[in-house]
């Protein structure tokens, strides 16, 4: 079996275990009577399940996260204490019924450190699973050695057990001085073992970044019910654990794998700084309302005499009349600790990576949503191209130099690949962390963005090369149609009049009728090479496309009628619309059977609009040759359309449309 | 006068003028050797290449406008590698003027035929650039063949004579021929040989 499958089924087997024995506890707990408040069982059952179930759902995705285990092993803990208490409580209630009675009793009074140990283990170890660094060995060991001294020492020892089992007899295994030193020695290792994994967390909390801090910041929120547990606790009799410590303790255990489970899945991981500041404002809320109230009932009650029922209302309308104003005045103050523009910025990312989810934004817009949020309307983002080795805008242009102003420069990594660089206004205070966790929160849309804006580089580029291999082309055969001219029809002629020249020497005879077949010949090999150039590039593409689309028409075998705009265009562009003239001519005469040909050249909304149109018998298929494929490449390397508009009986009209400026 | 870059044509071409018993007075290599040897020696003829250094596109057709402003009384015959009108267009209706296409040399008769002509101040058209202006007009409809071929020398600047000769026919069926073509083209009959070729060009421009 491999690894993966083996701990997942582990996983699972761990928490049908769990849950079996929460059924046991539940059905001990029954059997033993109406001992124990209700709610206080269901809250019992709720933190079990919670760190349970947040622990398989954690060994699920991350199976070698050692976060997972721990809490799964925090459940099983904290089952295992029911258990005991259960336990205990039905054999107390059916003497004889079970075995171990007195271990199950021993276990219910000492077992409690164990309830802490998981919790200790993990604050060490989060958010990753690993400690810090090697360096934390030792505190681990002292953990380990100061939890063991504290479970033995109080197992072992003669001391009374607590209610309602005072009447079992304890173990007494260990001299009451040597389980009394270990219990003690135990406790302050405990504490220093509490403080040490809360400075992990701190040492991580400083050292992190991002995401990390964020999910640290949970934990801190969780940890924050671990002092409200002991307040609540003191509000018990001390020798008489009760209800309020319970209910400390059960807070305690939701809040910790619930915080932990959100920190580490990152579901709504980032709405931690307004559930901070809603805690505070209500923290220090009740805080303060609690002692105005109290003040008053007592000031007033002084005055009018104990129990009055005015000084109660009095209080409460003091009370009442306070919230309002003392609530946005606590806000204020907890907003200006806990930076409520962080709070709006992620929800403006969020509200465009949901938005982008649904198809309704665009990845490029990403420096724009940045821009708003963190205040910054000079902020850019500039995609970094790999193939060109520079950064590109959003629509693929290269940008060799970045803008000097704004002077501040945020790389977006992800792993070793370098994604894009933002460029914004620089912090006094040096990088901002607030965008930095805005980068981390919209990393995906900046990653997606940086595809696209690629993609439409590379598309650039090839469009850019087509153009320059068919202008090239068309430079070639302006070249070679030179060379026919210039080179061999020219030595042509003067080959020619070199024989007249002869012919004149020689006088009239046989053999100047020779020379006048041989220079006929030669006028004839001009011709035919004069055609032959005019076939490569026509020279009259020189004057311009309407001198050209003129010859065309003039050497046309059928009525060709050219409507051209006299404007001129670029090289290529009159080349290429030459070209679709000459093809549209073409296929007109040997395939339409018409009587007349139409050209128009003209320019319409920034494009040369060329036209070759037949009065034939039409139904002309763009697919039948690979002349108008190769025609329709041409027109497109220059940005072009090519269209053919053709059905029976009605002739065929061949389109191009190509762009041409202003 | 010869202005020609290419120098085996230009030399041929001055042997072609000297076999025909010319004097050629001077031969150069591009536009601004060509106004100065034109300044120079006034000759009764300026054979021009259109492409010549150093742009090797209309040196030959700027020549010429500069010589038909300068020394009006110099005819110039323009050559070309092939039909360009652009910049020629301005100056076929003009008397001693003519625009041949190179391989036309070849055709010694005609060629010196026509060199001759542009030099007494006449008009030499080639019969590729007339076939172009012929072809684009409509109104050719109502011509007949012959009358069409009778146009195009006539537009190429041959006398009636000249027409009789290339086409095989006596003088007389020619001026019927030349008459018909007048009235069908609405044109005003014109005496003179010369100013009648200028008014069949000038119509046949005026409707291209």
């Amino acid at each position: 079996m491999d690894p993966v499958r083996r701990s997942k089924t582990l996983a699972w087997s761990l928490g049908a275990l769990i849950a079996a024995l929460v059924l046991a506890v539940l059905m001990l707990v029954a059997g033993a009577g109406e001992r124990h408040e209700f709610w206080g069982d269901a809250l019992a059952v709720v933190a079990v399940f919670t760190t349970t179930g947040v622990g398989l759902a954690i060994t699920a995705r991350q199976p070698g996260n050692r976060i997972g285990w721990l809490l799964m092993l925090n459940g099983l803990l904290l089952v295992l204490s029911g258990l005991a208490e259960g336990w205990a409580a039905y054999s107390a209630e059916h003497p004889g019924a079970l075995p171990g009675e007195r271990l199950a009793a021993v276990w219910d009074t000492n077992g409690w450190p164990l309830l802490f140990a998981a919790i200790v283990a993990l604050a060490f170890v989060f958010p990753d699973g690993r400690l810090p660094s090697r360096r934390w060995r030792p505190a681990v060991a002292l953990a380990v050695v100061a939890f063991s001294c504290t479970l033995l020492g109080g197992l072992l020892s003669g001391d009374r057990l607590d209610e309602p089992f005072e009447h079992v007899r304890p173990l007494d295994v260990l001299p009451g001085a040597t389980s009394g030193a270990l219990q003690g020695l135990g406790l302050l290792g405990m504490v220093i073992a509490f403080v040490l994994a809360l400075s992990a967390l701190v040492v991580r909390f400083r050292r992190a970044e991002g995401e990390q801090r964020t999910q640290i910041k949970w934990i801190a929120w969780a940890g924050a019910f671990i002092p409200l547990s002991i307040v609540l606790g003191t509000l018990d009799p001390s020798d008489a654990p009760g209800i309020a410590t319970f209910v400390g303790l059960v807070l305690v255990e939701i809040a910790i794998p619930g915080a932990i489970g959100v920190a580490i899945l990152r579901y709504r991981l980032y709405d931690i700084d307004r559930l901070i500041s809603a805690t505070l404002v209500y923290a220090v809320l009740t805080v303060c309302l609690g002692t105005s109230f109290a003040a008053v009932a007592l000031v007033l009650g002084i005055v009018l005499g104990g129990g009055s029922v005015a000084a109660t209302a009095a209080a409460t309308l003091a009370v009442t009349l306070a919230f309002r104003p003392l609530r946005d005045r606590v806000q204020r103050l907890v907003d200006r600790r806990f930076d409520r523009l962080r709070y709006e910025a992620n929800r403006q990312v969020d509200a465009f990576l949901a938005e982008l989810r649904e198809g309704r934004a665009q990845p490029e817009a990403v420096g724009a949503v940045l821009a708003v949020a963190v205040s910054d309307p000079s902020l850019r983002v500039f995609f970094w191209l790999p193939s060109e080795g520079q950064h590109g805008d959003d629509a693929g242009h290269p940008v060799p130099v970045l803008p000097a102003e704004p002077a501040g420069r945020t790389p977006v990594r992800r792993g070793e690949l370098h994604l894009a660089t933002i460029v914004h206004l620089p912090q006094a205070s040096g990088p901002s962390p607030l965008l930095d966790d805005l980068i981390v929160r919209a990393g995906l849309a900046i990653e997606i963005a940086r595809l696209r804006v690629e993609v439409r580089h590379q598309l650039a580029e090839v469009e850019a090369s087509r153009s320059r291999i068919v202008s090239a082309g068309l430079e070639e055969r302006r070249r070679l149609e030179r060379d026919l001219h210039d080179g061999a029809q020219q030595r042509l002629i003067s080959l020619g009049l070199e024989l007249r020249h002869a012919q004149h020497e020689l006088g009239a005879g046989e053999a100047s009728a020779t020379l006048d077949s041989v220079v006929a010949g030669l006028t004839d090999a001009i011709t035919e090479l004069r055609e032959l150039a005019s076939g490569v590039r026509p020279a009259a593409l020189d004057d311009g496309l309407a001198p050209a689309l003129e010859e065309l028409a003039a050497r046309a075998p059928i009525r060709t009628e050219v409507t051209a705009t006299s404007e001129r265009f670029s090289a290529d562009l009159e080349a290429a619309a030459y070209f679709v003239a000459s093809e549209g001519l073409t296929n007109a005469v040997k395939h339409a059977g018409g009587s007349q040909v139409r050209l128009q050249a003209r320019r319409s909304d920034g494009r040369l609009v060329l036209r070759v149109e037949d009065d034939g018998r039409g139904g002309a298929a763009p697919g039948g040759g690979s002349g108008l494929v190769g025609l329709a490449d041409r027109v497109a390397a220059l940005g072009g359309e090519l269209d053919l508009q053709s059905s029976e009986g009605r002739g065929t009209a061949l389109v191009a449309e190509f762009p041409c400026g202003q | 006068m010869i202005a020609e870059d290419q120098a085996l044509l230009r030399e041929g071409l001055a042997r072609l003028f000297g076999d025909a018993g010319h004097d050629v007075v001077a031969t150069v290599g591009d536009g601004d050797r060509l106004r100065g040897a034109v300044s120079e020696h006034h000759p009764d003829l300026a054979v021009v290449d259109v492409r010549m250094p150093p742009t090797f596109t209309d040196e030959g057709i700027r020549a010429a406008h500069w010589i038909r402003d300068a020394h009006p009384e110099v005819g110039v015959l323009v050559l070309s590698q092939h039909v360009e009108a652009a910049g020629a267009a301005d100056l076929v209706t003009q008397s001693g003027f003519g625009y041949l296409l190179k391989d036309r040399v070849l055709e010694v008769d005609e060629f010196m035929e026509a060199a001759e002509r542009v030099a007494r101040g006449g008009s030499a058209l080639d019969p590729k650039v007339v076939q172009r202006l012929v072809s684009a007009d409509a109104g050719m409809n109502e011509l007949s063949e012959r009358e069409r071929e009778v146009l195009s020398l006539m537009a190429e600047g041959l006398t009636n004579a000249g027409v009789a000769r290339r086409l095989f026919l006596t003088e007389r069926t020619v001026e019927s021929h030349v008459r018909n073509v007048f009235l069908k083209l609405d044109l005003a009959a014109e005496e003179d040989g010369h100013r009648r070729v200028l008014a069949v060009l000038s119509f046949l421009k005026r409707s291209q």
